[in-house]
C-alpha cells in the first residue's frame, strides 16, 4: 500500500506553516570566499539544500552545512526558501530516504559554528544571519523573508 | 390458441413493444453509461493524480528514478489506468505497453518547492477496456433489470387485459355469435362490468336485439298479411271471369290472367306478347277505342266503353266487351295500363233482342210506333232529309166487325207484306197503331214520293181472299205526307202535319187517297 503511505506523508507536508516573527537580521546564503561561484539563484540554493544536486553549477561538489537543532534561524531559513515548516522538511527527508537518498548536509549546533566551518571549507555552503558575515565568506543569495 | 385471437395479438404486441423499447433503451443506456464511465474514469484519474501529486512532484524534482518507478507502478496498478508515463528533464519512465491515445490525460509536474518551476509531465492513459467492461456490466445489469421489469409489466398487462377486457369480450362475442337475431335471447352483462363501457356495450347490443326482434316480428306479421292479401288478390285475379291485363304504354303485356287466355281462345287469336296499345289489335274498331282512351286519359279519367272484338271465323256471334282501361304510375315512375274486359255479349244480345222486341210490332213484324219514332229522331239528328207518310186503312173496321179480329189481323199482315214488297230496302215501314202505318222515305223528291204513294195505293187496293170465310175482301187507304225539313223540323209537329194531310185526303171522298201537306197549305190559302 505504497500509494496510501505516500498519500499520508505528502499530505502532512502540506500543512500550513506557522507565522514567523520578522527580524532585522536577514538570512544570507554564503560560501567560502575562495569559491569561484559568485551568485546563485534561489532554485540552485533549493536544489542543494533539498538534496537534488550535491554540486555547484560549475560541477564542483557542494557540501551543505545545516543546523542540527530546531533553532529559529533554521525555521526561518526553510520557511523563506521553500515555504515549509521544519516538520515538513523532516518528513520530506524521511520520505525520500526510502529511495536510498540520504541527507548529505553536515550538521552543526549554531550559526556561528556554520560560519566558521564555511570559512575553512572551500566547497561548503550554508546559511547564516547577515550579521555573522566575514570577509572570508561570500554571499551568493540573500533570502527575502 | 387462436392465432388472431385478441389475447394472442395483445401478448405479441406488448411483448414485441417491450422487447423493442428494452433493446433501444439498453443501447442508449449503454452509450450513456459508457460516456459517463469514461468521464468518471477521467475524474478518477485526475483524483489519482492529485493523490500522488506530492510524490510525483518530489520524484520528478529529484529526478529519482526509483521513486518515479514507484509512482508509475502505483498508478498503473489502478484498474482505471491503462498506462502511465512520466517525463522529467533527464528521465523518461513509463509503464510497460505505454501508449498515448485521445483519452490520455497529461498533467504538468511542478517542483514541490517552487510552484512555477516545471519539472516534468505525467501522462496517464485510461483503461478503455476496463471502462467498457464496466459500462457493459452496468448496462447488462440494467438490461436484466429492464427485462425483468418489462416481463413483469407485460405479464401484468396481459393478465389484466385478459381478465378485465378480453375474457368478457370473448364471452360476449361467443354469446352474441350464438344468438339468432329476432329471438328473445339476450346477452349477459359480464361480472363487475355493470358500470364499465363493456356493460354499456352489452346494454346497447341488447337494446338493438330488442328492436331487431320487434322489427322482425312486425315484418313477419306484415309479410303474413301481405302473403294472405297477395293470395287473395291472386285468387281474385286468377279466378276473375273477366280478363285482366297489365301492359306497358307501348302494349307489351306484363301480366294477364286465365280469363284472358280463354278470351283469346274464343276469338281464336294466338297468344302474343303485344297486341298494340290497349290490345287494340283485338278490337274490331281500334280507332274508336283509341279515341275513347285518349279523351279519357286527357281528362285524367278512366276510359271505359263497350266495343266489339275482332270476329273469329268459327264463332258467329260477335263478342262485345266492356273495356275499362286505367293508367297507373308505379313506385319506380313507370306508366302501366290496366285493362279489364267484361264480356257483355250476352247482355248485348239480350238488349238487342229486347230493343228489337220493344221496337217491333208483334203482329206485322214491322217497326212499332216507338221504333219508328227512334228512327225518325235519328234522321232528324243526322239532318237526313226524308218524307213522312201517314197512312190509314179504309173499310177495315167492317171487316174486323164482320169476320172478327183474326181476319182483321190477317188483313194487317197482308198489308204489311204488300208494303214491304213495294218499298225500297232503305225505306222504313212501321205500324203506328191500329190500322195506321207510317212510312219514311229518305232522300226523295216530292214527285218521287207521289209515285211511291200511287204504288202503295195500287198494292193495297187489290182484294184479299179470306180462306176461312171463303170471301174476297178489299181495303183502301188514305195517305198524308210531310217533308223534313221543309214542312217542319220538329218530329211531333211533322207527324201532326202528315196526319192533317191524311185526314184531308180521307174526308175529300172524291177518290183522293193522297195529300201532301204543302199542297194542303196552298189550297187553304187559295180557299
Amino acid at each position: 500500500m505504497n500509494k496510501w503511505l505516500s498519500f499520508i506523508l505528502l499530505t502532512s507536508l502540506c500543512l500550513p506553516a506557522y507565522p514567523q516573527t520578522m527580524t532585522n537580521d536577514p538570512i544570507v546564503i554564503v560560501i567560502n570566499a575562495q569559491n569561484p561561484i559568485d551568485k546563485m539563484t534561489r532554485s540552485e540554493v533549493i536544489d542543494i539544500f533539498m538534496g537534488k544536486y550535491v554540486a555547484f553549477a560549475n560541477g564542483d561538489k557542494a557540501i551543505a552545512f545545516d543546523l542540527n537543532s530546531e533553532q529559529d534561524i533554521k525555521k526561518r531559513f526553510y520557511q523563506a526558501l521553500v515555504g515549509r515548516s521544519l516538520a515538513s522538511i523532516n518528513a520530506y527527508w524521511s520520505r525520500i530516504r526510502f529511495s536510498g537518498r540520504m541527507r548529505v548536509s553536515q550538521q552543526f549546533s549554531s550559526s556561528q559554528e556554520v560560519a566558521n566551518e564555511i570559512e575553512g571549507t572551500k566547497l561548503a555552503i550554508g546559511y547564516i544571519p547577515k550579521s555573522l558575515l566575514t570577509n572570508k565568506l561570500k554571499v551568493v543569495y540573500e533570502l527575502n523573508e | 390458441m387462436n392465432k388472431s385471437g385478441l389475447v394472442t395479438r395483445l401478448a405479441i404486441i406488448i411483448t414485441f413493444a417491450a422487447a423493442v423499447v428494452g433493446f433501444l433503451s439498453t443501447q442508449v443506456f449503454y452509450r450513456i453509461t459508457y460516456l459517463h464511465e469514461l468521464e468518471i474514469s477521467k475524474q478518477e484519474i485526475v483524483q489519482l493524480n492529485t493523490t500522488v501529486s506530492a510524490t510525483t512532484s518530489i520524484a520528478s524534482y529529484l529526478e529519482d528514478e526509483e521513486l518515479l518507478k514507484e509512482v508509475v507502478n502505483g498508478l498503473v496498478s489502478n484498474s482505471v489506468v491503462s498506462s502511465v508515463g512520466i517525463k522529467t528533464k533527464t528521465l523518461s519512465i513509463a509503464s510497460t505497453n505505454h501508449q498515448i491515445d485521445d483519452n490520455s490525460i497529461e498533467f504538468q509536474l511542478f517542483s514541490p518547492f517552487e510552484k512555477d518551476r516545471e519539472v516534468g509531465s505525467l501522462l496517464i492513459t485510461p483503461n478503455i477496456d476496463h471502462i467498457q467492461s464496466r459500462a457493459e456490466q452496468i448496462s447488462n445489469d440494467n438490461v436484466i433489470a429492464i427485462a425483468v421489469q418489462a416481463s413483469i409489466v407485460t405479464l401484468v398487462v396481459i393478465f389484466v387485459s385478459v381478465v378485465i377486457i378480453t375474457t368478457p369480450i370473448i364471452k360476449i362475442a361467443k354469446q352474441l355469435h350464438q344468438i339468432t337475431p329476432g329471438t328473445s335471447a339476450r346477452l349477459d352483462i359480464p361480472l363487475h362490468h355493470h358500470h364499465s363501457e363493456l356493460g354499456t356495450l352489452v346494454s346497447d347490443i341488447n337494446s338493438v336485439l330488442i328492436k331487431t326482434e320487434q322489427h322482425i316480428k312486425d315484418e313477419r306479421m306484415l309479410r303474413t298479411e301481405v302473403e294472405k292479401l297477395g293470395k287473395n288478390f291472386h285468387m281474385l285475379f286468377e279466378n276473375s271471369t273477366s280478363p285482366i291485363i297489365l301492359t306497358e304504354p307501348k302494349g307489351d303485356i306484363l301480366l294477364y290472367n286465365q280469363a284472358f287466355l280463354k278470351l283469346l281462345e274464343r276469338i281464336n287469336v294466338p297468344f302474343k306478347k303485344n297486341y298494340g296499345p290497349y290490345l287494340s289489335e283485338l278490337f274490331l274498331e281500334p280507332e274508336s277505342l283509341n279515341n275513347r282512351v285518349e279523351i279519357a286519359f286527357g281528362n285524367s279519367e278512366i276510359a271505359s266503353g263497350e266495343f266489339k272484338l275482332q270476329p273469329s271465323e268459327s264463332s258467329e256471334q260477335p263478342i262485345w266487351v266492356q273495356a275499362i282501361i286505367s293508367s297507373s304510375i308505379s313506385d319506380d315512375y313507370k306508366e302501366h295500363y290496366q285493362i279489364t274486359l267484361h264480356d257483355i255479349s250476352k247482355r248485348k244480345l239480350q238488349l238487342e233482342d229486347l230493343d228489337l222486341k220493344a221496337n217491333t210490332d208483334e203482329l206485322t213484324q214491322l217497326l212499332n210506333r216507338r221504333g219508328s219514332e227512334q228512327t225518325l229522331t235519328k234522321f232528324i239528328n243526322s239532318k237526313t232529309p226524308f218524307a213522312l207518310i201517314m197512312m190509314d186503312l179504309n173499310k177495315f173496321k167492317p171487316i174486323n166487325d164482320i169476320y172478327g179480329h183474326d181476319a182483321g189481323d190477317e188483313i194487317l199482315i197482308h198489308i204489311a207484306n204488300q208494303l214491304t214488297v213495294t218499298l225500297r230496302r232503305r225505306d222504313l215501314l212501321s205500324r203506328w197503331g191500329g190500322d195506321e202505318f207510317v212510312i219514311i222515305l229518305p232522300n226523295l223528291t216530292q214527285q218521287e214520293v207521289v209515285e211511291v204513294a200511287i204504288k202503295i195505293n195500287e198494292s193495297i187496293k187489290q182484294s184479299y181472299f179470306l180462306e176461312k170465310y171463303n170471301k174476297e175482301v178489299s181495303v183502301g187507304c188514305s195517305m198524308g205526307a210531310a217533308f223534313y225539313p221543309e214542312d217542319n223540323q220538329d218530329l211531333a209537329s211533322l207527324i201532326a202535319c202528315a196526319d192533317k194531310a191524311m185526314y184531308y185526303a180521307k174526308e175529300s171522298h172524291n177518290n183522293t187517297f193522297f195529300c201532301l201537306y204543302g199542297q194542303l197549305l196552298n189550297e187553304k190559302k187559295v180557299e
